[in-house]
């Protein structure tokens, strides 16, 4: 609708461009302008691995962008990428910054973490440059009455809220109460943040928090811990952790039979992670995980995915998607300001409603922090071997098993 | 507080212990013989459980007969490792030796970065799921296989310590170096077998966790900070003495979960080392004279 549109007005100013040029090719001009849009991704160092994964959501996108013909309200002008590397490093994080800015970059994305992005965004918000957050989910990231900053995904908050809403949503449905929860999870600013929502959300959704167990990631045995829960007999266990420490607690609340209605993850790095399902395969059966993804029943998510898979030969992670989204909202934006300014671009952002677009929720918009106000995470279940999204219910594309017999032994 | 939760504490703890008594023990041999504290020790674990899950992914290997091959070509390795980095820099002052093993240990991690990326990956024979209920206490068998393997292997070193002439030579170097020397040992040999036993241990450990664990390139990270712990608890040095630091380590670490809120249980580790440095600074069992 949208694209109608802008190609009408595109293919004007072109045929204007044409006659007043003469006989110069509208190809020729078109690829006279481009948009710089710069990243700072941790492309070396210990998350270099997850930081590729972005950096390919990136390069489709802008690869799909320009091969569409680019941004048409200027003339077809291409966007271009440019590299930074903060190696998750906040003075890196900053140079690269400032670096890319002074290239005349018209946006910033990334990068990757929270603490980088904390120091990187008073960079962006002082040379006035959009400044697109990826994968950071801090929730203070947006706070500070900062003008520069926006964010796609769904921060902490909304991740863990969102997450227990749909849980509870899903337990209704099936008939069955929610009142005693435990929660175990990493005792860094993730795990942290985590706990803390879902222990406030607690009066409003009407749960009592039986157990909350803070844990070292590295710590090779939960057995312990895991007693204490079982002991606390709740019904839901939910646990934010990374991949090898949620590989051990599934392993042992299995072993212990917690029994529990069901396990979920909150953002959890391995139960809806494709590879830790292949390789645990009756461990992860029936899990639940509230965590980024995509709509699957949008065709558009489909087509990116295979074009992934052609691609780069691996399945499109959820960091790919939230990369794929970002270049999809800078580019609705650009086309309506029309121009590569940051300032002009900052307010196209900030005015926001794209319908068309491949995550599990309504139009992405902004609110007044730069939010996406209608960032939604998925709930997700390993079933036969795959993460099906179970919730919300419109997005849904199987049904839950819940409560989960295998986890009352 | 009731009872089954300290008794499969007590359980958990104990059978964790048995494992950080062999990574320990490794590490306490390394530095009775050699003199350095081997940075490097939880680097070494990592790459031997890579080999692990590479023998069981492409060869279907099960982790445990795998030790056969990996045991001996990690101290094929280590003793190579002695003779190329750490011989060489035997009259260094003690901080570059330090050094030196530290970035021994970031070259290796950082190596299975780049070859094998960060992501975590799992060896999961059919037994991994494998467990019983003991007096109301959960006895998961991979690990109740880690902790016998761990003894196992402890005690076969320990008697070849005492019984055979290269153990014997080992123990002679360890308490009178100089002596040793003049007794016609060759120096040079013996501390390269002791590293190479060193790196044996861990990766006789790192196989047998395998089943119960992950595979990443920062793994040793798990098991070699506790193991320090454990070395200076059992005396530095001293075999035997790292195997008991080990089991009351894992007892230390898993009651201190039951008993403390969060992430306590590390503080409580990490107090108990204070504590011996401060009130026996030769560790609860005496220094090592190749005991």
């Amino acid at each position: 609708m949208l694209r109608d549109h802008v190609s009408r007005r595109v293919f004007l100013q072109t045929a204007g461009a044409v006659a007043a040029l003469g006989a110069l090719p509208a190809v020729g001009r078109a690829q006279a302008k481009e948009v710089k849009l710069g990243y700072i991704l941790p492309m070396t160092g210990p998350l270099a691995f997850e930081a590729q994964l972005s950096l390919n959501g990136l390069q489709l996108a802008v690869d799909d962008v320009n091969a569409a013909g680019g941004i048409k309200s200027l003339g077809g002008a291409k966007l271009a990428l440019l590299p930074g590397d903060t190696q998750q490093k906040v003075e890196l994080g900053n140079s690269e910054a400032a670096r890319l800015i002074d290239q005349g970059v018209s946006a910033l994305i990334g990068p990757f973490s929270s603490l980088v992005a904390y120091s990187v965004r008073q960079v962006t918000e002082k040379n006035r440059t959009p400044f697109m957050l990826l994968a950071a989910v801090a929730d203070n990231l947006t706070e500070g009455g900062l003008h520069y900053v926006f964010r796609v995904q769904p921060n902490g908050k909304a991740m863990s809220t969102l997450t227990m809403n749909n849980m509870f949503e899903m337990a209704k449905t099936a008939g069955v109460a929610i009142k005693r929860v435990a929660m175990m999870h990493e005792d860094g600013n993730f795990g942290t943040t985590m706990g803390n929502h879902v222990e406030s959300f607690a009066a409003k959704l009407g749960y009592a928090l039986v157990q909350r167990i803070p844990y070292n990631l590295k710590s090779p045995d939960f057995t312990a811990e895991l007693s204490k829960v079982k002991a606390a007999k709740p019904d839901l266990l939910v646990i934010s952790g990374y991949y090898g420490d949620s590989k051990i607690i599934a392993e042992t609340a299995a072993k212990l039979r917690i029994g529990v209605h069901a396990l979920v993850g909150l953002a959890n790095a391995a139960y809806s992670n494709p590879k830790f399902i292949a390789d645990n395969r009756e461990l992860t059966d029936n899990l639940f995980d509230g965590n980024y993804w995509h709509n699957p029943q949008s065709a558009r998510a489909k087509a990116v995915f295979d074009a992934y898979q052609k691609r780069f030969n691996a399945t499109l992670t959820s960091h790919g998607v939230q990369a794929y989204t970002v270049i999809g909202v800078l580019r609705d934006a650009l086309e309506r300001a029309a121009s590569g300014d940051r300032d002009k671009l900052r307010d196209a952002i900030a005015r926001t409603n794209l319908a068309d677009h491949i995550l599990p929720q309504d139009a992405i918009k902004f609110d007044d922090t730069g939010e996406n106000a209608n960032a939604s995470p998925a709930l997700l279940q390993v079933q036969n071997g795959k993460p099906v999204v179970v919730g919300p219910a419109r997005f849904a594309e199987g049904k839950p098993v819940f409560p989960v017999p295998k986890w009352h032994g | 507080m009731t009872g089954d939760l300290l008794l499969q504490a007590a359980v958990s703890g104990f059978l964790l212990g048995g494992v950080y008594g062999l990574v320990a023990g490794g590490l306490s041999l390394i530095f009775g013989v050699l003199r350095i504290i081997n940075f490097a020790h939880g680097a070494v674990m990592m790459l031997a459980m890579y080999a692990t899950y590479w023998l069981f992914t492409l060869l279907g290997v099960d982790p445990y007969l795998s030790i056969l091959i990996t045991g001996p070509a990690f101290f094929a390795f280590g003793m190579l490792v002695q003779r190329i980095v750490i011989e060489p820099n035997r009259f260094a002052a003690e901080h570059n030796q330090l050094l030196l093993t530290l970035g021994l240990a970031l070259f290796l991690e950082n190596l299975a970065l780049v070859l094998w990326q960060g992501d975590f990956r799992t060896v999961r024979p059919a037994y991994a799921a494998a467990s019983f209920v003991l007096a109301d206490a959960l006895v998961e068998v991979p690990r109740l296989i880690a902790c016998a393997g761990a003894v196992v292997m402890a005690l076969a070193l320990f008697a070849f310590l005492r019984l055979t002439d290269v153990g014997k030579a080992i123990r002679a170097l360890s308490e009178e170096p100089e002596g040793a020397m003049l007794m016609g040992i060759d120096v040079r040999r013996i501390r390269a077998v002791a590293f190479g036993i060193g790196a044996a241990c861990v990766a006789v450990a790192g196989a047998l966790v395998a089943p119960f664990f992950y595979v990443a390139p920062d793994v040793g990270e798990s098991f070699n900070i506790v193991a320090f712990v454990v070395v200076v608890l059992g005396g530095m040095g001293n075999f035997v003495g790292a195997l008991a630091g080990g089991f009351i380590v894992g007892l230390a670490e898993s009651l201190g979960a039951t008993l403390l809120p969060g992430s306590l249980k590390q503080l409580v580790v990490f107090a108990l080392f204070v504590l011996v440095l401060l009130f026996r600074p030769a560790g609860l069992f005496g220094g090592g004279h190749g005991r």
